[in-house]
């Protein structure tokens, strides 16, 4: 299953936290800068999984010795992927196919491209209820219940009207950060499909 | 309404007073009554909280907007509840019927946000309590809603597993009907592959319409989710394997979809099917598809990712199939120096699993060269000079190790977790099974003390990441350190390698911290032991005796200074307490200044607040007063006069550290040694110690001088091994090598001391070796005719390490000549069939006794920290009660048997055997409240029936009331009796309705009589009567 869903940005501010499990926000915002660190300092053409944080690696390690199943539980799979100015993070036990994970990354953005219209961070970060609304369409209890765009659009829409970004607060006040997420999705060429 | 972050970004500078402002305003605007106001403050407290501002004093106000009437801001307050309860939130009592009445809400938007929040809010006892309410939503006409109810039930079973057993024949039944909605069956798929890892049993019957689905599902997403299932089925189930092995080499052939294809891969790996059976040109084609498909995804050129997962699907096949894993070891090698180091520490996982004797060396190199380059960056980094100044001789550098190597030299520094990781690693692969694959100890002595540089600095001990503990690198520096005493104790031919090493080590450690900085390394503690141990084997023991005096003051932690002092003391036995020099007033002064010196450097430990160090410095001090005063009292030797030195320095000091040599124990043997019977505790030793130590004397120093002739004439001088090896062997070993040769890789991670060290101990070791063909810079003129001519020949790139080498086997000679020479193991009974370097080296078992608790020979003893050992397997299972963070246990489902479910009928729910306790309950429940009505009602007819019997005798009316509650009652009655027995509340309440219920039939008389009625006629009058005597109480009452 699916432990955790994060999104953040170049600078490690989170955009959107969404844990599968109860966990105190001190110990969140830990894992955040650890997850940080590590994804900061990939070099460009590396993967997109991420060796395991410490916070996650100490209690991971000490269940190396247990039964096959106990391991089935244990998050051991990190899975990113950068848009423009944004990571976005799955955290997973090996339940989870990583392949399909990196998709399910895709889709997620995709379905904001559609909904914001060439979504960009600012858009997350005046929408950030929809951007809930959105991840709840894919994910549930960490389990993931819809990879079609379609119906996840479709589903977010039917909650009610998606807001644009306030006129005054546009793209010039942006700057830097309204680096437009449309851009990293031109890499359609992926060598999997997984949806 | 937009939070706070257009607001933080005009505060630039100040965002810290901008936030705790903005907290304050929320803080207030939270308690105001208007709704939109509230709602808004919560959003903004939900995006600081992720953020890290606590929210969790809100969380009564986040049940306020939960349960407002308006959809939009009911759900901020479901979405505050999401990321802001925690297990500890006591309000979650009080959303109870919240949460129930918005799953029976019509409008599908609201019934799913109950549904979707409840995964992260679920306790046991709030599971228990929705459990009746999310059930029907099971069947509900959005597909949007089913799906989500079926993966919320799935999360409620995880904390409450019988809300899965009542729910089951429901999600079943979705899953088999074909008209139902893809996405649902989708979701129904996701949740069956999480359920079905752990407890495969349950979904084998399901099996069909699983492989119907994967057929011609058309999703990939689930399709993948399938295989997974399947391949935790098909351990259970055997004929799954030749069912599934069409379709999915058909996958692997045909799809577009590289997570597709590759978790096919993975499915026939981790189902078993590459396994044998009878089936096995089908098995051996799939296998070798699988493999190659596998190696083509690792190979140099490929995708990142696709490395990745592939070396991921490799660490599982080399658990049941190493050998295929073993064919692919130069594809898996190369990831190893991949620049990207999740795929590294992948590639590492399976190479520790491949380690042989052949590929030691090879791989081990790889890793040192990395470490190497990573820490001379490092070093660049903090402006020191690098350590690489590059000072090959010209004939031995090929250009491409020099590429090579300037690209890994720009290569940025690693992280210290990854290096202290790999360190560990490499010392594991070493010391394996008792150094079962080490060939050549003195190049692993030589890699030791690199690593002692390599080893990253340690952080403060006193970190607060105390999970990190076990890995902080002072350990991994202890660790190192370690395994050079380790070798110096066990392998005795190398002994004299470990122990300059060591030397070494001490030496570099005085030369390289500056004065005033503190000694963290934890390398220090063995090494210290190493030098005082074996201190007449040293180089130089007075200058070595030195630079630890210098370190001393400047030792961090305490367990490190003990050894050390020590240390120290033997060493200065060894320098000061050789009994045949003569006591010359120069031997007289020097010693004298010596002890002062030494007493000077201990004399601040006498206060020391760490009682092992306080203790030996105070008895160091006092011996060392002792010794002085004697030397002093002592005059020296004049050219007439010969005077022995004092005996307190040449006899009693070195006599404390003589002894018997000492050996490493195997863990737990000291348990083993069994008290003697005539053993007095409390009696005196000896009664004269005096001429005990005398006698000891005697007898230890010949024993001492045996030992050194025996390893001078029997022992080949030590570490012949690795270079007497011929090089043919090494290039048949080692094809791939991608530098030439030996020496050259090892330059490329060696600091140039050591490796010139090594150069010339080799120089010196084959001077007169005719055989071998010096190095003609070093040798001069004694470079043969024939090396120009081959150098001339072949140009410079001829490596003249690599020509074989004619070997002059004595030990054959030997074994042929005379006996066994006294130093050969007798555990080797065939040394002819070992490979000739193996044979010199003889690695020490561990000591011990008995066959009890103690293992011997496959451990070493540092090694508290490989999971072999007895006392941290306990610790670790002691730790696996410590849950994973972000782990959800889904363990409580392994009790739950969904068996009786699969066999139940769905329309037969309510049978008197069901043993579901939900459904139990519910009944309970709802028979409570009948039967608690009835008892009212029948209250008040007795009352009426009291007053009746009063006033007047039947009143045809209100015969009839009694009469149809009568039957109600006999039907209730027989239903009951067709049920099981009820808990002891209902049991009671039972009773009542029957004793008022007789009370009723005798009241109407045997005119009514019913069927029950008929069968107690004869107990009628008694019932008539205690009737009659109630009415008298009443109307006595009355």
């Amino acid at each position: 299953m699916i432990n955790a869903f994060l999104v953040f940005n170049g600078q490690g501010q989170p955009r959107l936290t969404k844990f599968y499990t109860q966990l105190d926000t001190s110990i969140q915002q830990r894992l955040i800068s650890e997850i940080f660190t590590l994804v900061s300092n990939r070099a460009p053409g590396s993967c997109n999984f991420l060796p395991l944080p410490p916070l996650l690696a100490a209690s991971s390690t000490s269940t190396s010795s247990s039964s096959p199943h106990e391991q089935s539980d244990v998050p051991s799979l990190v899975t990113y992927r950068n848009y423009a100015t944004l990571y976005f993070i799955v955290i997973s036990t090996s339940t989870e196919s990583p392949l399909a994970l990196i998709d399910l990354i895709q889709v997620y953005v995709e379905a904001l491209d559609r909904l914001f219209e060439n979504v960009c961070e600012l858009d997350l970060i005046f929408n950030f209820e929809t951007l809930h609304a959105t991840l709840g369409e894919m994910v549930v209890g960490g389990v993931v219940i819809e990879t079609n765009m379609e119906r996840i659009v479709a589903g977010v829409r039917a909650q009610g009207t998606v807001a644009k970004r306030p006129v005054n607060e546009s793209r010039t006040g942006g700057g830097g950060l309204a680096g437009s997420l449309g851009a990293g999705l031109g890499m359609g060429g992926m060598v999997w499909h997984g949806r | 309404m937009p939070p706070s972050p257009p607001g933080l970004r005009n505060h630039k500078g100040n965002e810290r007073e901008y936030i705790q402002n903005c907290l304050k305003e929320c803080r207030a605007e939270i308690r105001t009554q208007d709704m939109d106001v509230k709602a808004t403050a919560l959003l903004k407290l939900v995006y600081l909280e992720m953020v890290g501002h606590d929210m969790s004093w809100a969380s009564f106000h986040v049940l306020e907007v939960m349960s407002s009437q308006k959809y939009h801001q009911k759900r901020v307050g479901y979405l505050a509840a999401v990321q802001s309860f925690r297990p500890d939130t006591d309000v979650l009592m009080m959303a109870t019927n919240l949460l129930k009445k918005d799953a029976a809400a019509s409008a599908p938007t609201i019934i799913a946000l109950p549904i979707a929040a409840l995964p992260h809010l679920v306790t046991p006892s709030l599971a228990m309590s929705l459990l009746g309410d999310l059930l029907p939503r099971l069947s509900h006409s959005h597909a949007a809603i089913r799906k989500k109810t079926v993966v919320t039930l799935y999360r409620l079973a995880l904390v409450y597993p019988e809300a899965l057993r009542a729910s089951w024949p429901k999600i079943k039944e979705r899953l088999m009907d074909p008209d139902e909605d893809s996405s649902v069956t989708a979701a129904i798929v996701n949740v069956v592959c999480e359920l079905g890892w752990r407890r495969p049993h349950d979904f084998l019957p399901l099996a069909p319409r699983l492989f119907e689905l994967l057929v011609d599902g058309g999703n990939n997403w689930m399709a993948i989710k399938l295989i997974k299932l399947f391949a935790t089925l098909t351990p259970l189930e055997p004929r799954l394997v030749r069912k599934l092995l069409p379709p999915l080499t058909n996958l692997i052939r045909t799809t577009p979809a590289m997570s597709l294809l590759y978790e096919c891969i993975n499915g026939i790996i981790q189902g078993g099917i590459l396994g044998d059976g009878e089936d096995f040109s089908a098995r051996e084609e799939v296998a070798s598809l699988c493999v190659t498909k596998l190696r083509g995804m690792v190979s140099v050129n490929s995708d990142p990712n696709l490395k990745y997962v592939a070396l991921l699907a490799f660490n599982r096949i080399v658990v049941t199939h190493p050998f295929l894993v073993a064919q692919q070891e130069d594809v898996i090698l190369e990831c190893i120096d991949s620049e990207d180091i999740s795929i590294r520490i992948k590639a590492l996982d399976l190479v520790q699993g491949m380690v042989s004797s052949d590929n030691l060396v090879s791989i081990v190199s790889r890793l040192m060269r990395q470490l190497k380059a990573s820490s001379a960056a490092l070093q660049q980094q903090d402006g020191l000079p690098g350590q690489e100044a590059e000072t090959d001789s010209s004939d031995e550098t090929g250009a491409d190790l020099r590429r090579r190597r300037k690209t890994l030299e720009h290569a940025p520094p690693l992280p210290d977790d990854y290096t202290v990781d790999v360190v560990g690693r490499i010392l594991k692969m070493c010391s394996q099974d008792n150094y079962a694959n080490m060939v050549d100890f003195e190049w692993y002595i030589d890699i030791l003390t690199q690593l002692v540089r390599i080893a990253p600095a340690p952080r403060a001990r006193d970190s607060d990441l105390e999970a990190s503990t076990s890995k902080l690198p002072g350990e991994i520096s202890e660790k190192i350190g370690n395994e050079i005493r380790n070798v110096a104790v066990k392998v005795q031919a190398i002994r004299t390698a470990a122990v300059r090493a060591a030397e070494l080590v001490i030496s570099r450690m005085e030369s390289e911290i500056s004065s005033t900085r503190p000694v963290v390394s934890g390398a220090l503690k063995p090494v210290a032991w190493i030098v005082g141990e074996y201190a007449f084997q040293l180089l130089s023991p007075d200058d070595t005796l030195q630079q630890l005096l210098a370190l001393i003051p400047r030792v961090e932690y305490p367990e490190v200074l003990a050894t050390c002092l020590q240390a120290v003391l033997k060493l200065f036995a060894h320098v000061a307490g050789d009994d045949r020099a003569l006591w010359t007033p120069e031997r007289k002064a020097s010693v004298s200044l010596l002890m002062a010196r030494v007493i000077h450097v201990l004399e601040p430990f006498a206060s020391h607040p760490y009682l092992e160090v306080q203790e030996r410095a105070v008895e160091f001090i006092e011996l060392l007063k002792l010794t002085a005063e004697a030397a002093a009292g002592q005059t020296a030797s004049t050219a007439e006069v010969q005077q022995d030195p004092p005996l307190l320095l040449t006899q009693a000091i070195p006599s404390l550290f003589n002894g018997w040599e000492l050996n490493s124990v195997a863990v737990g043997t000291q348990q083993n040694v069994p008290m003697p019977d005539d053993l007095d505790l409390d009696e005196p030793i000896h009664s004269d110690l005096a001429s005990l130590l005398a006698q000891a004397d005697a007898l230890m120093l010949p024993t001492q001088g045996d030992d050194e002739f025996e390893a001078y004439y029997n022992q080949k001088p030590a570490a012949t091994s690795m270079s007497s090896e011929p090089a043919i062997n090494r290039l048949l070993d080692a094809p791939e090598e991608i530098s030439g040769s030996y020496q050259q890789s090892e330059e490329s991670y060696l600091d140039p001391d050591i490796v010139a060290r090594r150069k010339a101990d080799r120089l010196e070791r084959y001077r007169d070796d005719p055989f071998y063909i010096p190095d003609s810079t070093a040798s001069g003129g004694r470079s043969t005719p024939i090396h120009t001519i081959l150098q001339k020949e072949n140009g410079p790139d001829l490596d003249i390490d690599a020509i074989p080498i004619m070997q002059l086997d004595l030990e054959k000679i030997n074994l042929s000549g005379r006996g066994t020479p006294s130093n050969t193991n007798p555990r080797h009974p065939s040394p002819l069939a070992k490979p000739p370097p193996r044979q010199r080296i003889i690695v020490a078992a561990d000591e011990t006794l008995g066959n009890g608790s103690g293992r011997s020979t496959p451990r070493y003893d540092s090694e508290s920290t490989f999971p072999t050992d007895p006392r941290t397997s306990s610790k670790s299972t002691k730790r696996l009660k410590q849950q994973s963070l972000l782990q959800v246990k889904s363990s409580h489902l392994g009790d739950l048997t969904l068996g009786e479910a699969h066999h139940k009928q769905p329309g037969q729910g309510s049978r008197p055997a069901d043993p579901l306790a939900h459904e139990r309950q519910q009944r309970e429940e709802a028979e409570m409240a009948l039967a608690l009505k009835e008892v009212q009602r029948l209250r008040l007819e007795m009352q009426r029936a009291n007053e009746r019997i009063q006033v007047a005798q039947g009143v045809p009316e209100e015969g009839v009331v009694v009469k149809s509650a009568r039957r109600k009652k006999v039907v209730k009655k027989k239903t009951e009796g067709g049920g099981e027995e009820g808990g002891g509340g209902e049991g009671e309440v039972v009773k009542k309705k029957k004793k008022v219920k007789k009370a009723g039939e005798g009241e109407g008389g045997p005119s009514n009589a019913a069927p029950v009625a008929v069968k107690t006629k004869k107990k009628k009058v008694k019932r008539v009567v205690r009737l009659e005597e109630e009415g008298s109480e009443a109307a006595a009452g009355q």
